[in-house]
């Protein structure tokens, strides 16, 4: 590891620290970004950035990369797992066409200039096999978040109005599982799932606990603002996948309403390209995404992420277990599910999107109105990896963000129901780059409550990217071929201050740290201890074994909360 | 002090255990006789001669790297940190993976790639089901507290009482567990196949032209469909009767497609019940490091995927390896006889706290500490429930993880 | 190079002959392609044995007699896999028994094996021939895992016997088993035909559509409703497969 980094010259965009294509050196030191005056300069690994774009690396806040499902869904797809990437040599062998082993995970987003991922949905109970998949995966600083939605204790304490006990609750939780934030999905419907049943909409009846889904979510966003943790609520909305949902969507953003914190928002609502479709049935399906982008841009407290489908291969795999059967139905292709103790529960399809299908031609039409019509301080670019595609296609976004031209290309090849059906072809908006780099740096570093993540003022993590685009010269709106390739293959990328990237080459195998939220200063578990043994009757493990010790993590790094 | 079983897929984790006394409190026999002191390889070995874990270790990474076409195999009863280290050697040493799977529940993952895994945690099945169907699987006698601790009599959430759930056994013979059932239903030796079509056929709404299926009677078989369908929770826990018998994959796979049928109308979830304490971690980790679960080829320097050629017992029929490496297991004793042929011609190094019939046949035998009582790990489940095992007492033993953690320092040095 | 008869008027071709007795698999992408190139392309032509890579000559005797697109391959070739891998045309003989993965994604010429053929042969098949004059053992014309259509076209005829798994998820060309085979026959069968002389296990199982013809004993399931000819099914997926007993 190079104890002290100099990149000379490069030009930064820096959002956070409203940075828009400025020469500036940036200077490296025991990981972090120090001032000029920190270093020795005659003793610097030296980088020429001259004439390269220097942003910070990205951060994938929410893509399923580690855990039962993710190895569920490569057991059962031998199919993806044969597309041979790299042989091994000095490095791990990589392998898998949109599914990917751990370290294929990790070296792509590494190759792609990010360098922070975040697990979208862990099972609580399964939480050490997350952390152990997290740990297979090199380089990236990772985090998970342990499912709240459909947990019995949650379940029983929003309908017993205990929010003394739910915060309690929340707090323990993420201790026992490392985890990172409140993961919702889905709510009270996995459990209705265990009937055979679904919570479509935000006022249908739990079984069993006499609650609805909005009692869900409002209770989960109070407690989680009343313990103030870095992360807000990561809301995966109701009714998911049918036509006309994007109205339970404006309707759960609009629980937001009413809260407030001073440094991020109260609600993240995420891959709503799922969630974004209006229309009644399969025939008439269009895109909801107007009255939803107006309803995030009114408010001040919600973001949400893209969601982005990408024409070819991509494997459905979410907690949304009722949602997985009914597209197995609906596709009549193989289907895994596990239902998980009392906690909820998880589903895997196989999954094709075609661009000369109307349907998936609208879903992707989607994806990139959410990404065009939502303030750029509010969406962030995902493509819920891998339900909407690959992670390694976030360079085509980008380009199409940035460049009407390309979108008009494109939409030449799908098929002519997004003409009708969504607003895409008059959309004239260009993303800049400033923007497109704070959609996948500054702006979901933020929303995980990450400070030290997604920009390179003084004391940030010494994550950096480097790419062959000078921000003062490139057009995007007619290079967006530069864009999409450039984007690809980073010139650089450090992490920690060590170069593991040159010219989209890995040059080193490190390993990344484990976040996890501990907030017992805000919280003691003694006061749902009795309830916890009750609940531990129904698990099938006993409640001494049920959770992850630090010691079994790679390098866990414990964030308190303020 | 409090511990985890270590020897079947039932990973009891509300077991004790006393090694001064040798005492344990709610094993059943199974699991004590793994926990009490047995016979133990006194040292490492080279050649029947006592050598130091070095000098075996670097005999052993000799072997690896000379041989053109290595198999390493076993893995399903230690834990994954172990197995991890397993899966990387073998990439480098351009060989082949196999686990114990290939001779019991790999027809289980062939039958997920084909339709994918319709499953639950025992969690699921112990608050909920009020239908367990045993399919070719004796818990009494395989994993005796199963039934207790998961399936029959244990108690959650909706199922308050032994008599809220409906147990039904379908074996070719009356078996133990047939004896706590509800039903019995006895199928001809070969023929789960044809009665899965069957019952399949008579839940979608069709007529079915013959008297009996697999010399079950057409009406046992129509009440059966009725009370599956009746079910609110059911679930079908198969076993080596299945796998193992004529059918094998195309059997479960069979049997998740009726489950696939039955989740249209009401809730229904199948799970195989694996044997050893850790084999779905010897599937899971290679999983997530490799892509596959078993019988993954690395000679071309990444992973290739055909149970066909690289199950370690076609790959010893076959005569296609040079040399094997055992850990935690005894193939000598399970696999065919033609298959313990081959190994008697090539150099075999074993890793093993306990000697078994592998042992007779090993060049160089490297032995281990137990997991569960002398070192640590995560192990999963059957039901791929994450689960960590206790370290009880020191032991002079290095464990696996040790064992292979410099045996792969060995391979990389040698390799230059 | 110029295309040359031999002066005697015989058969041209390249003809290849194990060194020794190979102590693991060989894994030999050789197609009839192979015999129009110079000989000492051939002689470097790669292979793998276990996890090295060789050269052709030097695990094989070279002979090349011309450039006609045939290839002898003399001895006991059990343990070399994918031989005729991908091939469009030309002939491959095999004077002996053939290891895995023969003929595999096959699209034209033919292969003859006079010996036995290992698991794996023909699959996803799109055309030509395979031709067995021993025994086959399983899966013949299948897809691999997790791909979704096994044999397209062509036609595979086993003289011998044969095992499991035959015709999986086939959508086209004929398979002929002349003696007996096992479980599993045009399990998923979609389109094409399969012929057993003999005796075999389960057929058609979850079939959509196709023809399988059986001399001997098969084990019809409960989901095939009896015809005039046997029987069409499988209804668990409301298919029109037809099982005729011949």
């Amino acid at each position: 590891m190079h104890h002290m980094l100099w990149i000379k010259n490069g030009i930064v965009i820096d959002p956070k620290n409203k940075i828009d294509g400025e020469k500036m050196d940036i200077f490296v030191k025991n990981g972090k970004i120090v001032e000029e005056s920190e270093v020795k300069k005659d003793e610097c690994k030296v980088i020429d950035a001259s004439n390269k774009l220097v942003v910070a690396g990205g951060v994938e806040m929410h893509a399923h990369i580690a855990g039962s499902k993710i190895n569920t869904g490569r057991t059962m797809r031998p199919e993806e797992m044969r597309v041979v990437r790299q042989t091994a040599n000095k490095l791990r062998a990589t392998v898998g066409r949109v599914l990917l082993t751990s370290p294929a995970i990790g070296y792509e987003y590494a190759r792609m200039g990010y360098t922070t991922a975040v697990e979208a949905a862990n099972p609580p109970i399964g939480s050490l096999h997350t952390h152990e998949e997290l740990d297979a995966i090199p380089i990236l600083d990772k985090a998970a978040l342990p499912v709240f939605g459909n947990w019995h204790p949650v379940l029983k304490f929003v309908a017993e109005k205990d929010f003394e006990k739910l915060k309690a609750f929340i707090v323990w939780a993420l201790e026992r599982t490392k985890g990172f934030g409140v993961k919702v999905v889905n709510p009270g419907g996995i459990e209705a799932w265990m009937y055979g049943k679904n919570c479509r909409n935000l006022d249908d009846e739990v079984p069993g606990f006499g609650i609805t889904p909005r009692d869900i979510i409002t209770s989960l966003i109070r407690a989680n603002e009343e313990l103030d943790l870095p992360h807000s609520v990561h809301l995966h909305c109701n009714n998911l996948g049918n036509p006309g949902n994007y109205q339970t969507t404006v309707e759960s953003i609009k629980l937001a309403a009413g809260f407030k914190n001073d440094k991020r928002q109260v609600l993240h609502v995420t891959h709503v390209q799922f969630n974004a479709y209006g229309g009644s049935s399969w025939r008439d399906v269009c895109s909801g995404v107007e009255d939803i982008a107006k309803t995030v841009n009114s408010m001040d407290n919600v973001t949400i992420d893209m969601g982005a489908a990408i024409f070819g291969h991509a494997t459905a795999m979410t907690g949304d277990a009722p949602f997985q059967f009914v597209l197995h139905r609906l596709l009549g292709a193989k289907w895994s599910n596990k239902d998980s103790e009392i906690e909820g529960g998880a589903g895997i399809v196989p999954i094709m999107y075609l661009p000369k299908n109307p349907v998936h031609a609208l879903q992707w039409a989607i994806g990139l109105e959410l990404g065009l019509m939502v303030d750029s301080d509010k969406v962030v670019l995902t493509t819920d990896y891998p339900n909407g595609g690959p992670f390694t296609e976030y360079p085509y976004v980008m380009a199409m963000l940035m460049s009407k031209k390309m979108r008009e290309k494109e939409l030449e090849k799908v098929h002519q129901y997004v003409q009708k059906a969504t607003n895409l072809p008059a959309i004239d908006t260009e993303r800049t780059l400033y923007e497109v780099i704070h959609m996948t740096r500054s702006l979901p570093a933020r929303i995980l409550g990450l400070e030290n993540k997604g920009h390179l003022g003084i004391g940030a993590d010494a994550d950096i990217a480097i790419y062959n685009i000078n921000p003062n010269e490139i057009d995007p709106s007619t290079q967006y071929e530069v864009i999409d390739k450039e984007f690809r293959r980073a010139a650089y990328t450090i992490k920690a201050g060590d170069i593991i990237v040159e010219n989209g080459v890995i040059l080193k195998e490190t390993w990344g740290r484990t976040f996890w939220i501990d907030a017992r200063s805000k919280a003691s578990p003694e006061i749902i201890d009795s309830d916890l043994n009750e609940f531990f009757n129904y698990y099938s493990i006993k409640r001494r074994n049920f959770g992850v010790k630090e010691e079994w993590i790679r390098n866990p790094e414990r964030m308190g909360v303020r | 002090m409090e511990a985890v079983c270590t020897f079947c897929g039932n990973v009891c984790d509300d077991v004790e255990f006393d090694v001064e006394k040798q005492k344990g409190k709610r094993f059943c026999p199974l699991g004590l006789s793994k926990f009490q002191k047995k016979e133990r390889i006194k040292s490492p070995m080279i050649d029947g001669k006592e050598v130091s874990y070095e000098e075996a270790i670097e005999k052993a990474a000799e072997i690896l790297v000379n041989a053109k076409r290595p198999l390493l195999y076993g893995w399903a009863s230690t834990v994954n940190e172990a197995i991890r280290l397993g899966v990387i050697l073998t990439e480098i040493v351009g060989g082949v993976y196999d686990q114990c799977a290939s001779v019991c529940h790999a027809p289980g993952t062939l039958a997920t790639i084909e339709e994918g895994l319709p499953g639950g945690t025992l969690g699921s099945v112990k608050n909920r089901a009020d239908m367990v169907i045993f399919w070719g699987s004796n818990p009494m006698e395989a994993h005796p507290r199963h039934p207790t601790r998961y399936s029959v009599h244990a108690k959650g959430y909706l199922i308050k009482d032994r008599k809220d759930r409906k147990v039904v056994v379908v074996d070719v013979r009356r078996t133990r567990t047939a004896k706590l059932a509800d039903k019995f239903i006895q199928v001809k030796p070969g023929y789960d196949f044809a009665v899965i079509s069957a019952l399949r056929a008579i839940i979608k709404g069709e007529d079915i032209e013959v008297d009996e299926v697999g010399g079950v009677p057409k009406e046992q078989l129509i009440e059966l469909a009725e009370d599956m369908k009746n079910a609110k929770y059911g679930v079908i826990f198969y076993g080596l009767g299945v796998t193992q018998s004529r059918g094998r994959d195309r059997t479960v796979e069979n049997a998740i497609k009726l489950i696939q049928l039955l989740n249209r109308t009401t809730r229904w979830i199948i799970w195989p019940m694996r044997g050893h304490y850790n084999v779905v971690g010897a599937g899971e980790v290679p999983a997530w490091e490799v892509g596959y679960q078993y019988a993954i080829d690395f000679s071309r320097g990444y992973p290739r995927f055909s149970p066909a050629e690289f199950s370690a017992v076609e790959m010893l029929l076959r005569r296609d390896c040079d040399a094997m490496m055992v850990v935690a297991s005894d193939p000598a004793a399970h696999f065919p006889r033609k298959a313990v042929e081959h190994m008697k011609n090539i150099p075999v190094i074993q890793i093993d706290p306990f000697p078994n019939l592998t042992t007779l046949l090993s060049n160089v035998v490297i032995p281990s500490a137990v997991a569960g009582i002398e070192a640590e790990g995560t192990a999963y489940r059957m039901d791929v429930i994450p689960l960590r095992v206790k370290k009880l007492v020191d032991s002079e033993f290095w464990s696996d993880e040790k064992i292979l953690e410099e045996l792969l320092k060995k391979v990389e040095e040698l390799k230059g | 190079m110029d295309k040359k008869s031999r002066e005697d008027g015989g058969e041209m071709m390249l003809i290849l002959k194990p060194k020794f007795d190979f102590e693991v698999s060989v894994e030999a992408e050789i197609t009839p392609d192979l015999a129009e190139k110079s000989l000492d392309e051939i002689k470097e032509f790669k292979v793998w044995y276990g996890k090295e890579v060789k050269k052709l000559k030097d695990l094989f005797e070279i002979k090349k007699e011309g450039d006609e697109k045939k290839i002898i391959l003399d001895g006991d070739f059990s343990k070399v896999k994918w031989i005729g891998c991908g091939m469009t045309e030309g002939e491959i003989i095999v004077k002996g028994s053939v290891g895995t993965n023969c003929g595999a994604y096959m699209k034209g010429g033919r292969i003859i094996i006079e010996g036995d053929a290992d698991d794996l042969l023909g699959m996803e098949m799109m055309d030509g021939e395979i031709i067995v004059k021993g025994n086959a053992k399983n899966l013949i014309g299948c897809p691999y895992y997790g791909d979704a259509t096994g044999m397209q076209g062509g036609k595979i005829v086993i003289e011998g016997n044969a095992g499991n798994y035959i015709g999986e998820k086939m959508s086209g060309g004929v398979i002929e088993i002349k003696g007996n085979a096992g479980d599993f026959i045009g399990i998923e069968m979609k389109g094409g035909e399969i012929i057993i002389g003999g005796n075999c296990g389960f057929v058609g199982a979850d079939m959509k559509g196709g023809v399988i013809k059986v001399k001997g004993k098969c084990d019809i399931l409960p989901s095939f409703k009896r015809t005039e000819e046997g029987y069409v099914g499988d209804v668990n997926v409301g298919g029109e497969g037809k099982i005729i007993k011949i």
